[in-house]
C-alpha cells in the first residue's frame, strides 16, 4: 500500500467507504463516504503525542485484540496517510490529546465526514474476505481455553512487528510452547458452517509450521487434516519439505479438544485414520485454521455495485471460466479474494489482470457492449399515452430503465445487460430485446412445432444454465428423448407469458419453462422475475386442467447435465401416460383459451411478416401436408 | 466395476434404508470415530468410519463380520460433530438391519425372557430405548397359548433396562449380572468403597 501511494497516477483513499455507484461503463459517478479523523492532516506530523497522552487503552484490532491501542491512535504502521486517528467511540472527550499536541492545533474534534462524489471510468473490487469466528463450535474450546488461538492470531503472534516482537508464548501464562498442534478445515468444508474449501489454509498452515519450526527449533509441531491439498506450482514440494523438517501431519479431524483447567494444558481428541486408531495428544498450545468466508457486508456491497452473488457470497464473475475477472456489469472487476477465497500469487495475477482489464476502458473512447439490449417502442409504450405503467423499470434487476409517467420508457443502453425480464413483463408488449425479438422467438416455435406439436417436448432454455446444462448432456452422451425441442433465450425472465400460451396454442405437447437456480442467475434477480412468471402460469395450468406433466419449472444448472435429461425423460413418460386420443381432445379444449390469454401478437412490428415467412418455409421443406 | 451400480450392492442397500441415504457423502475424516467412546473404552477394532468404507465398497462380509454394527448405541453424540451432517448411527443401523436380514446374529449377549414366569405386563416394552421387545402369543409349556415378552435379537443392545424394570425378574441378560458386584464396580468408578451396614 506504501509502495502504490508513491505511485503519482495513484490516488490512495483510505478509511472512505463507497456508499453509491451511479452510471455506466466509463461513466460511473461515485458517491464516496470519507470519515473524519478527527486529525487534521495537513498539521499531523506524525509525532504521536497524543497516543502517549490518550489515558483510554481498547483492544487492538490490527494485532487481532492480542495488544491494547489508545483512543488516539494510528492505525498500523504501514499506515497511508501516516497521520493519527481518534476513535470516537472510544474516546472520553478528556482532551489530553488537544494539549499534547498544542500548538500544532492538528486534532480538530469539530471535523466532520465529508461526501465527494467521482467521475470514475472503470472500478476495480477487491474486497477481499473475512475469518470464520470458531465460538459456535464448541467442541474446539475457542474462547474458552485461552491457549487454543485462530490462525489470525498467531499470524501476529508469530510476526517480529507483532504485539509480543515475534516472541512466541502461549496466552495462559506466557510461557513458550513446545508441542504445537494446528488444525485445517476449522468451518470449512463442514455443511454446519460454511460447505466449501477455504483454498489456502493447507499452504498456510504448513508455511506457519515450517516459520515456527525455523524459529523455534525445538518446538514440536503436528498438523492436523482431513486432506492436504497442494495444487500449485511448488507447493507439493513445500509439504515434502515440511515432512522433512520433522513436521508431523496426522490425518484425522479432531472430534474434541479437552483442557486442564489447572495447567491449561489441551488435549486432542482424533482418529488416526492410517492407523484406523484413536488417539489423544497432549499440547501446549492449538491453532485453528478459520474458515474463509465473505465479508459481513458483502451483501451490501453488491447491491451497491449491483453485481450478483455466486453461492456462498462472494462476487460472481461474468464466466467462470471465459471472464473471470469482468463482474457480469460492464466496467467493474474483481481482483482476490472477494470472488472465491484465493492465495496471494493468484490474488495478485487476478489483481493485475483486473487492472489491465480495467485500463482498456479507460483508454477507449467507446466501448461495444453485448448486443442483446432492450429496446422500447415509444409509440406502443401506454405510459406515453399518460397511463401510470412502469412495470419494465420495475422489473429491471439493473436500474436500466427511465420511468417517467407520461413519457416512453427509455432503456439507457449502456446500463441494460439484455436479460430480458422487460419485454416478459411488459404487457402491452411495447418493449423488445434486439436478436432475441418476439417475431425471432415467435418464429422459432412455430418452426419447431409444424410437425406433429402434440409429440413434441419444446425446451425454453436459459443462455447460462439450463442450456449449459443441455448442452453438457449432450457432450456427455446422456440420452434423452428426441422429441424435445430446445430453444434459447438469455433469461427465464425472457420467457414471456405470451410464448408459452401460443406455443400451446399451436399444440405443443409439453413445455419445459427452465432457467438457473436462483443463486447462480447471471443477471441478479433475473430469475426471480422468470420464476414469479412460472409459478403464475402453473397456477393458471392448473384452473385450465391441462394434464399433469405437461407444464414443466425446472432450474438447471449448466453443471447438470444429468439433471437436464432426467427432466426431459420423466417429461417425455408423462406425455406418454396421456393416451393420445385424449391429449389430442385437451389440445383443442385448451386452444381457444389460450387465444383468448394472448395479447395480438400479429399488431407486435415484425411479427407478422416474420410467420409469414416461417410458414412459407417450412411448407416448401416438409410439404404442407405434414405441418400441423 | 459393475459392483458400483447393481441396485444388489451392499452400498445401494444401506441407501434404500431410511438413515442409510447419506453413506456416500462421508469424506472420511474420522470425526465420528474419535468423538464416540466405544473403540478407547471397550472394544479396539470398533470403527464406524471403516465400516462405512466397508459399506461405500460393497464388501458385505467385512461389514458384516465388524463388530461395530452390534455395538453402536445409537447414542447420537457423533451425529452434531460430523461435518457432513451424515446421522452415522442411521448407516450403521442400516447395515446391522441387511446384517440380520442375512441371517447374523449378534456375537453380544442379548436380553431373556423367562417365558415361566412372565405375565406380559409390558412393562419392559415400554421402556425399552431401542424399541426390542414386544408381546407375542405363544405356546408355552405348563402355561398354554399365552402372550409373553419377546426380544429382537437384532435390535436388544443389552442395556439392560428391561432387566430393572420387570417386576416379576422374568427377564434378564444373559450372563447373570450380580448386583453386588455391580455396586462394587460402580464404587470403584467413582473412587469410594462401600459402607459396610
Ligand atoms: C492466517 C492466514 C495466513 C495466510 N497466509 C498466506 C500465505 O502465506 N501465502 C499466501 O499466498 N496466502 C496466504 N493467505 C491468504 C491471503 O491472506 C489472501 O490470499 C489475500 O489476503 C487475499 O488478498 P485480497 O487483497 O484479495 O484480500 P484482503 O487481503 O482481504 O484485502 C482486502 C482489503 O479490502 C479492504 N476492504 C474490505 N471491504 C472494503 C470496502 N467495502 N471498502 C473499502 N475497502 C474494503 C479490507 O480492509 C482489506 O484491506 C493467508 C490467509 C490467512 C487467513
Ligand atoms: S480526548 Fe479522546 S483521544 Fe484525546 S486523549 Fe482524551 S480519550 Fe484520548
Ligand atoms: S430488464 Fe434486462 S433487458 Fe430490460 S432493460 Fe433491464 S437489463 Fe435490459
Ligand atoms: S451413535 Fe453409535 S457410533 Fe455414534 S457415538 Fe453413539 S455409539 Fe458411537
Ligand atoms: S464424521 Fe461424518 S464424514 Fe467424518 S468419517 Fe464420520 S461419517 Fe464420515
Ligand atoms: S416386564 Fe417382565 S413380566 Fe412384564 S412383560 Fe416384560 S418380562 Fe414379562
Amino acid at each position: 500500500m506504501v509502495d502504490a501511494a508513491r505511485q503519482p497516477l495513484i490516488e490512495v483513499k483510505t478509511f472512505t467507504e463507497v456508499e453509491k455507484v451511479e452510471g455506466y461503463v466509463g461513466n460511473f459517478v461515485v458517491t464516496l463516504r470519507e470519515k473524519t479523523k478527527y486529525v487534521r492532516a495537513d498539521r499531523c506530523n506524525g509525532c504521536g503525542a497524543c497516543t502517549k497522552a490518550c489515558p483510554v487503552e481498547i483492544p487492538n484490532y490490527f494485532e487481532m485484540n492480542l495488544a491494547p491501542r489508545k483512543a488516539a491512535y494510528i492505525p498500523m504502521s504501514q499506515a497511508v496517510p501516516l497521520i493519527y486517528n481518534i476513535d470516537m467511540d472510544a474516546c472520553i472527550h478528556c482532551y489530553k490529546c488537544v494539549e499534547a499536541c498544542g500548538a500544532l492545533e492538528a486534532i480538530d474534534f469539530s471535523m466532520e465526514d465529508k461526501l465527494v462524489e467521482q467521475e470514475i471510468g472503470a472500478i476495480v473490487v477487491a474486497t477481499g474476505f473475512s475469518h470464520f469466528d470458531p465460538t459456535p463450535m464448541t467442541e474446539y474450546g475457542y474462547g474458552r481455553f485461552p491457549n487454543v488461538i485462530t490462525a489470525m492470531e498467531m499470524e501476529r503472534l508469530n510476526n517480529s512487528a507483532g504485539p509480543t516482537n515475534g516472541a512466541l508464548i502461549r496466552p495462559s501464562d506466557g510461557k513458550s510452547p513446545k508441542q504445537i498442534a494446528i488444525i485445517n478445515c476449522v468451518g470449512s468444508r463442514d455443511k454446519r458452517y460454511n460447505p466449501s474449501c477455504s483454498n489456502f489454509c493447507c499452504m498456510y498452515a504448513i508455511k506457519n509450521a515450517l516459520l515456527l519450526k525455523q524459529m523455534h527449533p525445538d518446538t514440536e509441531i503436528s498438523i492436523y487434516y482431513i486432506d492436504i491439498r497442494t495444487p500449485s506450482k511448488g507447493y507439493e514440494e513445500f509439504y515434502d519439505r515440511a515432512r522433512e523438517s520433522g513436521i508431523r501431519f496426522i490425518q484425522g479431524r479432531p472430534s474434541e479438544i479437552t483442557e486442564d483447567p489447572d495447567t491449561h494444558q489441551l488435549f486432542i481428541s482424533s482418529e488416526d485414520i492410517t492407523l484406523g486408531k484413536v488417539i489423544e495428544r497432549e499440547y501446549d498450545m492449538v491453532m485453528l485454521n478459520q474458515a474463509a468466508i465473505p465479508q459481513p457486508d458483502q451483501n451490501h456491497m453488491s447491491s451497491v455495485l449491483n453485481v450478483a452473488q455466486s453461492p456462498g457470497g462472494w462476487f460472481m464473475e461474468y464466466h467462470p471460466k471465459l471472464r473471470p475477472i469482468d463482474s457480469p456489469t460492464d466496467g467493474i472487476f474483481f481482483a482476490g479474494a472477494c470472488q472465491g477465497p484465493k492465495d496471494i500469487p493468484a490474488s495478485v495475477a487476478q489483481g493485475s489482470a483486473a487492472a489491465s482489464r480495467a485500463s482498456r476502458i479507460l483508454h477507449s473512447d467507446s466501448w461495444q457492449i453485448e448486443p442483446t439490449v432492450a429496446v422500447v417502442w415509444p409509440d406502443r409504450c401506454v405510459s406515453a399515452k399518460g397511463q401510470a405503467c412502469g412495470i419494465c423499470a420495475r422489473a429491471c434487476p439493473y436500474g436500466a430503465i427511465d420511468y417517467t409517467k407520461g413519457l416512453a420508457a427509455e432503456v439507457i443502453t449502456a446500463k441494460c445487460h439484455g436479460c430480458g425480464a422487460c419485454v416478459g413483463e411488459c404487457p402491452h408488449d411495447s418493449i423488445t430485446q434486439l436478436h432475441y425479438t418476439d417475431a425471432q422467438v415467435l418464429a422459432q416455435i412455430r418452426t419447431l412445432l409444424a410437425v406433429e406439436p402434440e409429440k413434441k417436448i419444446l425446451a425454453f432454455r436459459c443462455q447460462w444454465c439450463s442450456y449449459g446444462g443441455a448442452d453438457l448432456a449432450g457432450t456427455s452422451h446422456f440420452e434423452y428423448s428426441a422429441n424435445e425441442r430446445g430453444l434459447r433465450v438469455m433469461c427465464s425472465a425472457r420467457m414471456d407469458a405470451d410464448l408459452i400460451y401460443e406455443a400451446y396454442r399451436l399444440g405443443a405437447g409439453a413445455i419445459l419453462y427452465s432457467g438457473c437456480h436462483p443463486q447462480d442467475c447471471h443477471y441478479i434477480t433475473g430469475q426471480v422475475v422468470g420464476a414469479k412468471r412460472a409459478a403464475r402460469l402453473e397456477k393458471i395450468f392448473e384452473r385450465m386442467q391441462m394434464s399433469p406433466g405437461r407444464f414443466r419449472v425446472e432450474w438447471i444448472s449448466a453443471a447438470e447435465g444429468d439433471k437436464y435429461a432426467r427432466v426431459i425423460n420423466e417429461m417425455q413418460a408423462s406425455l406418454d401416460a396421456i393416451p393420445e386420443d385424449v391429449l389430442k381432445a385437451e389440445i383443442e379444449r385448451l386452444r381457444p383459451e389460450m387465444a383468448k390469454k394472448l395479447t395480438k401478437l400479429d399488431e407486435i412490428p415484425g411479427v407478422a411478416q416474420a410467420l409469414v415467412q416461417v410458414d412459407f418455409i417450412v411448407n416448401e421443406m416438409v410439404g404442407k401436408e405434414k405441418v400441423a | 466395476m459393475s459392483g458400483f451400480t447393481d441396485s444388489n450392492a451392499l452400498s445401494e442397500r444401506v441407501k434404500a434404508i431410511p438413515g442409510g441415504d447419506m453413506l456416500m457423502m462421508c469424506y472420511s475424516c474420522g470425526t465420528c470415530t474419535s468423538k464416540c467412546m466405544i473403540q478407547t473404552k471397550l472394544e479396539s477394532s470398533y470403527n464406524p468410519r471403516r465400516l462405512i468404507r466397508e459399506a461405500v465398497f460393497n464388501m458385505d462380509d467385512a461389514a458384516f463380520a465388524d463388530k461395530t454394527i452390534w455395538l453402536c448405541t445409537a447414542c447420537d453424540l457423533c451425529y452434531p460433530a460430523c461435518p457432513q451432517k451424515i446421522h452415522i448411527s442411521g448407516v450403521i443401523n442400516a447395515v446391522k438391519a441387511l446384517a440380520v436380514e442375512s441371517g447374523k446374529k449378534t456375537p453380544y449377549q442379548v436380553a431373556k425372557v423367562d417365558e415361566l414366569t412372565c405375565v406380559a405386563c409390558g412393562l419392559c416394552v415400554k421402556i425399552c430405548p431401542y424399541e426390542a421387545i414386544s408381546l407375542v402369543e405363544k405356546r408355552v409349556a405348563f402355561r398354554g397359548t399365552i402372550p409373553v415378552a419377546s426380544v429382537d435379537q437384532g435390535k436388544c443392545m443389552a442395556c439392560g433396562m428391561c432387566t430393572a424394570a420387570c417386576r416379576s425378574t422374568s427377564i434378564r441378560l444373559a450372563e447373570d449380572y450380580n448386583d453386588a458386584e455391580l455396586i462394587d464396580t460402580l464404587l470403584s468408578w467413582l473412587g469410594t468403597e462401600r459402607v459396610s451396614s
